[in-house]
Order: structure tokens, then C-alpha cells, then sequence
């Protein structure tokens, strides 16, 4: 497939490495206006507390302080920060006001002239806090009678619905056999080494606020300018800040709209960059924090009947889009298999913790690790091999386009051969006698298999889904496509990107379509003011939604060019070859206007134009999501992403039944994104998801003590994996083209990370397996595997 | 994550040193890798009212052989010392703990005194030092003392320098058995995180395999860095069967009174510790053996 193209699939080097290796990445923090005003925090040191009073003196009269400021003031000039179910009750400003309801809320302000001045302030501030219940447990929370964290909301819980789609109580009723368990995923996120920054400056005269932000936020712009009580024009945000690291916490919205109205308050530059305590604890970053009450109805020979999902998240102290992290899930809710009934009860609950943001996928790592952990426990109940199951119930290549109960299409695949690619890559029978040797010679050894998908091109099904008075039914991508005088080409996008490598991809797609060189095709990042619609790098969207409007751009581009060489050839569109930029009559090589020369007509010479055709030469497209567009069911069935991915894993790993240490062998990930506009780009984003997949589920948890505070705030308690941790991993590319997409592509940008923590987990209770021993907590960290694994021998 | 207000002084020699702890005493805190320090700084942790660096003073960056002893400058980095060939012949206990300590780049800023006086219970250097029976010569303005690694570490970041003193060189005790074998292991949730359990052995056997001289300590299990003399004694005159390795590793184990935090319950501490402890002794014992 991808031997017909020129550009696309092929490796070449990414048009942003030699900035970011070269160290010529402009982040966040190298935005430095002069006079520039620097904001630190005071945060709460109670889960759950009144504040009584809030004495500012001391701070004040310290050297270099230009202001506190505290919640009263705040919240009465700002509105609250945007919720994305419908709880108006539960408002969030970026300033606690009369009470705080997680440790490491903030509490005040401080604005000096150095970071450094404005701590030592911040220390001065004095806060009188009367300590309130608290509650850390998302169950204790649900329980009746509970504290309220919000009590004008008058319950803790945020959102709940059962949905049932399909036959599910006939299923269970029918079925040879079910089980029931429960799957318990760790609160982790995707935690980048560039915490959030912002530095924003408003122009009295222009009445304009700048902003520069480490940013990936879909309408952050617009909820920017609602909190600040401004009209959309008056935001600018430059989204041309390079992003350390995201996917999907980069959302800084109460930070940008705090220090937007500090900026405006006092006339000067303001500038906030969280330091890492304050990410981890009060940047409102946290990931999924979820349980599942699983059950699966089967029969003897493996065919899953039904399933029923329970699925409990803790959002932690105020809602932002977190509670929708249960929604995404609907659009893949069997996983890549054929289950025809299935009951869907998504819970989401508040506790006084700290607020949980987007993180890679959306929620879908979470229930593909229930799902799989599912797959495999009825294997094990049936006595029967895991992929034997997997195979029996994997929705087959000939069935796509494939519909599932929950309202979803999936637009393509080839499940069986990605597994089986994946196998032989692995060396399957050959690990499988590692494993048994292994396990003769008295170690603990295991095998791990997760087959998952990864719903990409996101739209915004799921805020209607969760929330009837939200008709959100667009989520369109724009690019602009500008040829110049000189005939050089130059992309236009309307968002910022965190890493994914958006200048490459438009800059590929555009060159493929025009037969250009990419690497002399410019890409640029528009600011808010300047952009086309669009939304933002989230949900594994821009292959799809970028790619295909720079496509879109770069072909009435094209066909301009044609039509202008049409017009001066005197001959039918149809007539002409359109090869490497230039146009000619077909057969006949000599009659041939060069790209230089169309590119001159369009911009100086008027009177070679055809009629109707503006002069200059760009092209703008505005792309709403494939199958995008529907409104729900009243049964709450409804098309949400267009485009499915596949990834099938396949994990050695050994315990050590001494001391519990797990270690990862061998991994090898066969992986299906249709076609792969930058391969290198796609194995860099698996590879890292991969490595992410490895801390979900053994290293990484956003802990919290009995008494309510974060014992895990720094990393030397939050455990990302190192390479030391991170084996040598292994991709085997397959091809299913999408047949919604401009060159068959799908999203690939959570890849690798929402099978990882499935397989991991399924590795480990396979080594566990002898012992009849298992584990579905994650993270599955040393002390839990040896307090498993001892608790099995003592039996 | 900005340190508190202090004052900063670059000694150039030991004794511009030691007036500025004269003189400012408690209020002082001496960098020289930073790699504890600076982090505890920067969260307000520890708000030294000076801080007092030494990377400039040349006299505390050597490495010294003597005739039973290594001698190591306070300033001295840990990856100098970690690529030391011959120091690694004479005492090989210390460049296998090194191996553990953090990661390439921090060895090669942090130091191998700023670690002993960090004194971290779980951290590597300290246990080795208790393990060796290392000696800390601690410089005043008015004179130099000595320090034996079990007077010296008396708690939790807590050792028996008094607020006037520099430590100015470490003494590892090198062992002149031929057939000496060393050993070190630790258990961290990832590699180069602070040890869960650490666990530390050298012994010697004589020609007909009999252990004739054995040290072993464990990291992380209290206060301190511990070491089992005693126990360590049962261990010679035997041909360090499993039996008795076990039986002296568990007895370690049990006589130790570790905590418990996010990553480990005492019981588990407890577990690795035995665990652990049996598996330096055996590995040094292979390596001693291998000496044949």
C-alpha cells in the first residue's frame, strides 16, 4: 500500500529534531518579555478545610512583592472554569474561596519580581484553616451519608448512567458459564519533564492578551477569554511554544486564566511555572484513578456471550473533562471482539483529591486492561489457551465495516494477522519453552498477550453522550496552504503541538499531494487570532484531522494550478499531466508550464488568469471528523471516533519469587495504524507509550496517606521508568488502511501505551499462574507482588 | 523550588574552610556534589544559613594508597573512584557498591564524602564504610580527629561531626587475604532509586576453604547503615554452607528494627533483608573461591 506514495511511509528525517537535538526548542519557559512578573503559591496544606482567614501583611512588605492574591477577589472578577457533564453546582476557580477541598489547592497568589521572591512571600502568607471530614476512598465517598465535597451539588457523585445495549440479561442467563472481578487501575498520568508554564501580557491600549503557553487544550482560547469576562478577540494565544511533553495533561486552563488576570490587574508581564511540587500535587494532573466490577458471560467453547462493566473513577476534587474519560470508552467498549450484549455503568465520583486531567487515551488504557484481564480469566476458567480465545472471539477482517452494540463503527482491520505477526515475531513457541525451563529451574515466569484497539480521530460524542445540554456535534481541523511568489510552499495549523510531529506530518502530506520536496515546505503555527477552526492535538485525531485537511488545502492548490495552465493552454482540464509541481498536455512533453512559472502567473499576472480564480495562490480546508457529526440514542448508542487502530502485545516476564522484583524479557508489539504517514514518528510514539504502559502498571501511583495528603509528589516517590526499566522493544508493522481517511491512515498517538498495562498485567498473572496466585491492582509494585506471591506459598 | 535566602562561600582550601564552620557553625552547610543537598534546598527542606562549597579545594579530591588502608579526599567524585583500577583490587566492596549509587551522572558530581556525611541510612557508601569498618577524619581549625564508621553514623542524616568539622578524607580498610571476595546488592523499585533493602559482605577463606576473616551489613533496615559483627563472626572457621549463611542471614534479619513507608512494610524489609543478606555472603564466598 503505502509503495504508491512518494512522501508518505517512507523514513525521513522529522522536520522537528534538529531544533529539539540541537537545543533550539523555544519552550515556555524561554519566553522572556521584559519586566516580566513571576507568580508562586500558596497552597493548602488540609484535603478538606474552612479558611477562616488569610492575613497578606507580611507578605506584602517583602522585597520585590507586587501583589497577593487571594480567592475572595479572584473568584468575584473571574467565572468558574468550564465542566464538562452538567454539575453547574461543582465550580472551580483557580483560587480556593472559603474552602479547599484537596491538599495542594491554592489558596493565594504571590507575584514578585523573581520566582525566588515570590516563594519566600508566599511563606509569609498566613492562612487560618478550620479542618473539615474528608474523604480519600472513591467507594467511602459513593457511601450514603458521606461527606459532600461539594454540597451545593448535594452528592459526590458527578455522573452515573447504565447503559445496556444488547441482549446482556438473556446473554448471562443463556451463557454456559460467567465470573465476576475486579480490576483496580492506580491514579498515574502522563507526567512530562516540562511542567506547565504560561506567561501572558495585556495591552491596555489594544485591550489584547497575549498568552504563551505549554498548551494542548481543545477551545483553551475561548475558555480563556469566557473566564476572564472577555470577548474571544481579546485572547491571543501563541501557539508556536514548543510543549515538553503532554499527552493530554497540558491543559493549564485555571493556571492561564489566574495569571491572565494578574497580567491585566497589574500591567506587566506575569509569568507562572509550576515547580514540581506544584505539578504533581495542585496542577491538577492527575490521571484515570478507576475500578471495575467486572462480569463476563461465556460458553464452553469460548464464545464471550455478554458482558457487564462497572466502572468507578475518582476524579478527585473538582471536574474539569474528567468525568467524560469514562465516556471515550463507549466507542470501544468490546474491545476489538464480537460481544453482542453488554452492560455499561460508569460512575464518577469526587474525593478530596487532587483533580484529574486528560491523559492518553482517554480512559481507554483503563477498561482495555479490564477487558483483557477479562479475556484471560475465562481462558484460565475454561482451561483453554489465551489466544485460541482471543482468536475465537476477535472480530474477523471480513466483517469490517464492523458495528458494535454500543453504536460505533469500526472502520477496518485485520486482528487475526496482527496477532499472528506479533507471535512469530516473538518466537512464540521457543518463549513458551523459556517460560516452562524457567519455570522448572523454580522461577517465577510468565507469558503476556493484550489485543486492543485504539479509537483514533477525535470528535466530541462523548460530551453529548454525558451531557444532554451539550450539542457539541463538530470537532473540525483546519490547515492553510500557501504558495509564494518565490514558489515556496508554506503549512498553516491552528493549534499548538506537544510533540507529535505535526510540521513533519503536514509537511509530508503536502509535499505527496503537490510532488514537492518536504523537506523545502515550511510549517507554521498560526496564533488564536489567526487560526482556522480548529481544535487541538488530543485523541489521537491529527494524522486523520490535520493530515487530511493539509491534503485538502494542498489539492485545490493543485487544481488551481491545472486550472491555470488549462486556461493558457487553451485545452480541458482533463487534457493535463500535473507532475512534480508543474503542468503539461498529456503526450506532449514540450508543452509544459513550469511550477515557477504557474506560481508567477497567479501572483503577477492577472491577465493570464482564468476567470473566477482569486490571484495569489493558497488554499484553506476545514475538515469535520469522518462519521462525525450524530447525536445519541435515547439508549445511548452513538458513532464516536472513526477510525480503530490495532495493537496486539506479547510480554516475557520473570518475578523474582524471593524478593517480588519483576522483569520485563522480552516485548513485542504488533501494531496496525493503517498507513503510516512518518514511521519513525509512529514507533517513537509506541515506544514511548509502551514505556508509559510500563508505569501504569508497575511503577507509577499518585499515592495518597490515610490522612489525605500526596505521598507520591516527587520523583523519588512517582516512579517513572528509566531505560534501566524499559527492555529492548520490538515493532512488527501491519497495514489495514482506513477507508474514511485521505491516504487510509488512523491515529496512532496513544499506541503502544493502551495495550501495555493489559499485557503487563496478564504477563504477571501468568507467572503467578502455578502459584494460583493473581493480581488486578495496578500499579503491581515489588511490595504487592511479594505480599501476592507470599500469601499464595503460605496457603 | 527555590531555596531559601542564604549566604554562599567558595573555600579554596581546607583550612578557609574550617574558619567559616568556626566562625558560623550550625548555620553552615558544606556542597560539594549537591545531589542531595541542593534537591532538600530547593523543596525548603533544609535552609542552610551558609552554604559552603569545597569543589575548588584541590587537597580534598585524591585518591591514596596506603599499606592497609585506601585514602580517599572528601571532594574526591564518585565515578573517579568508581574507575580507580587499582582501588578497585584493594577494596572491591566500595567500586561494587558505587555501581548502585544513583545513576552515571550524578557519580560523576556527587562525592564520596558528601555522601558518608549525608549518612542516608539506605544509601550505599555509608554501609560499606560500616561494613569496612572505615575511619572519617574529621578537620577542625584547631586539629583533625578520627572517627570510627560505627561511632560516626549515630542516626538518620545524623553523624558525629560536630558543627566546627569538614570531613576531610575517608580510610577504607583494605584486606591483605589473597583470597578475599566482596559483594553487593540492593533492592529499589528501579535502578538507582534509593534501596528498599541494601546488603553488603567481604570475606576471606583460607587455603583449605575455611573462612578465616567475614564482614557483611545491611542498608535501610534502621537508623544507621548496620553491620553484624557478631554474626559475621559465626560465619568463620565454616565452609559457609547454606545452612549456616541462612541461618546468619536470617538472625540479621530478626535482629534488625526497620520502617515502613510508601514502597515497603517492615515485613517485607525484614523478608529482603534475609534474603539478601544470604545472597552476598554466597557471592562473595564464589568470588573469594574463585581465588583458588
Amino acid at each position: 500500500m503505502t509503495t504508491q506514495f512518494r512522501y508518505i511511509g517512507k523514513h525521513r528525517r522529522t522536520k522537528e529534531d534538529p531544533r529539539f537535538v540541537t537545543g533550539r526548542g523555544r519552550y515556555a519557559a524561554d519566553i522572556a518579555l521584559p519586566g516580566t512578573k513571576h507568580v508562586a503559591l500558596v497552597a493548602s496544606p488540609h484535603p478538606s478545610a474552612r479558611i477562616v482567614s488569610i492575613s497578606t501583611d507580611a507578605a506584602l512588605a517583602a522585597p520585590g512583592v507586587l501583589t497577593v492574591l487571594t480567592g475572595d477577589e479572584f473568584c468575584a472578577r473571574t467565572d468558574p472554569l468550564y465542566v464538562g457533564v452538567d454539575a453547574p453546582k461543582v465550580t472551580r476557580y483557580a483560587l480556593a474561596r472559603g474552602v479547599v477541598r484537596y491538599a495542594g489547592e491554592w489558596v493565594a497568589a504571590v507575584v514578585a519580581d523573581t520566582r525566588a521572591l515570590a516563594e519566600d512571600a508566599a511563606e509569609l502568607v498566613e492562612v487560618e484553616y478550620e479542618s473539615l471530614p474528608f474523604v480519600i476512598d472513591p467507594e467511602a465517598a459513593l457511601a450514603p451519608g458521606t461527606h459532600l465535597i461539594h454540597p451545593d451539588h448535594g452528592t459526590n457523585v458527578l455522573y452515573r448512567r447504565k447503559f445496556v445495549w444488547g441482549p446482556v440479561e438473556e446473554a448471562f442467563a443463556k451463557a454456559d458459564h460467567q465470573l465476576a472481578f475486579r480490576a483496580t487501575w492506580g491514579r498515574s498520568s502522563t507526567v512530562p519533564i516540562e511542567t506547565f508554564g504560561v506567561t501572558a501580557r495585556w495591552d491596555p491600549v489594544a485591550e489584547l492578551l497575549d498568552v504563551w503557553a505549554s498548551i494542548q487544550m481543545p477551545k483553551y482560547p475561548d475558555q480563556t477569554a469566557r473566564a476572564l469576562r472577555l470577548p474571544g478577540n481579546a485572547v491571543r494565544v501563541h501557539f508556536d511554544v514548543d510543549v515538553g511533553g503532554s499527552y493530554g495533561v497540558k491543559r493549564g486552563i485555571k493556571h492561564t486564566v489566574l495569571v491572565g488576570y494578574l497580567a491585566k490587574k497589574l500591567g506587566v508581564p506575569v509569568r507562572l511555572i509550576e515547580d514540581r511540587l506544584e505539578n504533581m500535587r495542585g496542577g491538577d494532573m492527575h490521571g484515570p484513578d478507576r475500578f471495575f466490577d467486572m462480569q463476563v458471560a461465556f460458553d464452553r467453547d469460548g464464545t464471550i456471550r455478554g458482558m457487564k462493566m462497572r466502572a468507578v473513577d475518582d476524579v478527585g476534587a473538582y471536574a474539569g473533562r474528567s468525568p467524560l474519560q469514562l465516556g471515550k470508552p463507549v466507542g470501544a467498549i468490546c474491545g476489538p471482539y464480537q460481544i453482542h450484549a453488554i452492560e455499561y455503568e460508569p460512575t464518577s465520583v469526587m474525593t478530596n483529591k487532587t483533580p484529574q486531567e486528560a491523559v492518553r487515551g482517554f480512559g481507554q488504557s483503563p477498561t482495555n486492561f479490564a477487558i483483557e484481564r477479562a479475556m484471560d480469566r475465562v481462558a484460565r476458567q475454561l482451561g483453554m489457551d489465551r489466544i485460541e480465545l482471543r482468536r475465537k472471539n476477535l472480530i474477523r477482517r471480513d466483517q469490517f465495516p464492523y458495528l458494535i452494540p454500543s453504536g460505533s463503527s469500526y472502520d477496518s482491520g485485520d486482528y487475526h494477522t496482527v496477532l499472528d505477526k506479533a507471535l512469530e515475531a516473538s518466537g512464540y513457541p521457543a518463549l513458551v519453552r523459556m517460560r516452562d525451563e524457567a519455570r522448572l529451574a523454580g522461577r517465577l515466569a510468565g507469558i503476556g498477550v493484550a489485543t486492543c484497539l485504539e479509537p483514533s480521530g477525535g470528535n466530541a460524542s462523548f460530551e453529548l453522550l454525558f451531557n444532554p445540554k451539550n450539542e457539541t456535534t463538530t470537532w473540525m481541523d483546519s490547515c492553510l496552504v500557501r504558495v509564494d511568489l518565490s514558489g515556496s510552499i508554506t503549512g498553516v495549523m491552528g493549534t499548538s503541538s506537544s510533540g507529535q510531529g505535526h510540521e513533519t506530518l503536514v509537511s509530508t502530506v503536502v509535499g505527496e499531494i503537490l510532488e514537492r520536496d518536504p523537506a523545502t515546505i515550511r510549517v507554521i503555527h498560526a496564533d488564536s487570532l489567526n487560526a482556522l477552526p480548529s481544535n487541538s492535538p488530543v485523541g489521537s485525531r491529527m494524522a486523520i484531522m490535520l493530515g487530511g485537511a493539509a491534503a485538502g488545502a494542498a489539492r485545490k492548490i493543485r487544481d488551481a494550478l491545472v486550472a491555470i495552465a488549462a486556461h493558457n493552454f487553451e485545452c480541458s482540464p482533463e487534457d493535463l499531466e500535473y507532475r512534480d509541481g508543474n503542468v503539461g498536455i498529456k503526450g506532449a512533453p514540450s508543452k509544459m508550464l513550469s511550477w515557477d512559472q504557474l506560481v508567477e502567473i497567479a501572483h503577477r499576472k492577472f491577465h493570464k488568469m482564468p476567470p473566477g480564480l482569486d490571484p495569489g495562490l493558497q488554499a484553506q480546508f476545514v475538515w469535520e471528523v469522518p462519521t462525525g457529526g450524530g447525536v445519541p440514542t435515547q439508549d445511548g448508542r452513538v458513532q464516536m471516533y472513526p477510525c480503530y487502530a490495532f495493537e496486539a502485545h506479547v510480554v516475557y516476564v520473570e518475578i523474582d519469587p524471593d524478593t517480588g522484583k519483576p522483569s520485563i524479557r522480552k516485548y513485542v508489539c504488533g501494531h496496525d495504524c493503517g498507513v503510516m504517514i512518518s514511521p519513525d514518528i509512529v514507533h517513537g510514539m509506541t515506544y514511548g507509550g509502551i514505556a508509559h504502559g510500563i508505569g501504569a502498571s508497575l511503577y507509577e501511583k499518585f499515592a495518597y496517606t490515610e490522612d489525605g495528603q500526596l505521598a507520591s509528589g516527587t520523583f523519588m516517590d512517582y516512579l517513572i521508568p528509566s531505560s534501566m526499566e524499559v527492555p529492548d522493544i520490538h515493532i512488527v508493522d501491519h497495514c489495514t488502511p482506513s477507508p474514511l481517511t485521505t491516504f487510509g491512515q488512523k491515529g496512532s498517538g496513544e499506541a503502544g501505551y493502551l495495550g501495555a498495562p493489559a499485557a503487563i498485567a496478564n504477563a504477571i498473572n501468568d507467572a503467578l499462574d502455578p502459584l494460583g496466585a493473581s493480581i488486578d491492582t495496578l500499579p503491581m509494585s515489588h511490595l504487592a507482588l511479594w505480599e501476592t506471591i507470599t500469601k499464595a506459598t503460605k496457603m | 523550588m527555590k531555596a531559601a535566602p542564604f549566604e554562599y562561600v567558595r573555600a579554596g582550601s581546607i583550612g578557609e574552610a574550617c574558619e567559616v564552620l568556626q566562625r558560623e557553625g550550625d548555620a553552615v552547610k558544606v556542597v560539594a556534589g549537591g545531589q542531595s543537598l541542593i534537591p532538600m534546598m530547593a523543596m525548603r527542606l533544609v535552609r542552610p544559613g551558609w552554604l559552603l562549597d569545597i569543589n575548588e579545594i584541590a587537597a580534598l579530591k585524591f585518591v591514596a594508597m596506603d599499606k592497609d588502608a585506601v585514602r580517599i579526599g572528601a571532594c574526591t567524585r564518585q565515578s573517579t573512584v568508581e574507575r580507580d583500577q587499582e582501588l578497585a583490587a584493594r577494596v572491591p566492596l566500595l567500586r561494587q557498591a558505587l555501581a548502585w549509587v544513583g545513576h552515571i551522572q550524578t557519580r560523576n558530581r556527587g562525592t564520596i564524602g558528601g555522601s558518608i556525611v549525608h549518612a542516608d541510612p539506605c544509601a550505599e557508601l555509608p554501609l560499606v564504610a560500616r561494613v569496612l569498618g572505615a575511619r572519617m577524619v574529621l578537620r577542625s581549625t584547631a586539629a583533625a580527629r578520627t572517627v570510627e564508621a560505627d561511632a560516626f553514623f549515630s542516626g538518620p542524616m545524623m553523624t558525629a561531626t560536630d558543627a566546627n568539622e569538614c570531613l576531610e578524607e575517608v580510610q577504607w580498610p583494605a584486606w591483605g587475604e589473597r583470597r578475599t571476595g566482596s559483594a553487593f546488592t540492593e533492592i529499589s523499585n528501579r535502578h538507582g532509586d534509593f534501596a528498599m533493602v541494601s546488603a553488603a559482605a567481604q570475606l576471606s577463606l583460607g587455603d583449605d576453604g575455611r573462612c578465616v576473616r567475614a564482614a557483611f551489613g545491611l542498608g535501610g533496615m534502621g537508623q544507621t547503615p548496620l553491620a553484624f559483627p557478631q554474626l559475621a563472626q559465626r560465619l568463620v572457621g565454616t565452609r559457609l554452607e547454606d545452612e549456616i549463611v541462612k541461618s546468619v542471614a536470617h538472625d540479621a534479619a530478626a535482629q534488625s528494627d526497620p520502617g515502613s513507608d510508601l514502597f515497603a512494610t517492615a515485613a517485607y524489609r525484614r523478608h529482603l533483608a534475609g534474603v539478601l543478606a544470604a545472597r552476598v555472603i554466597s557471592a562473595a564466598h564464589a568470588q573469594a573461591g574463585s581465588k583458588g
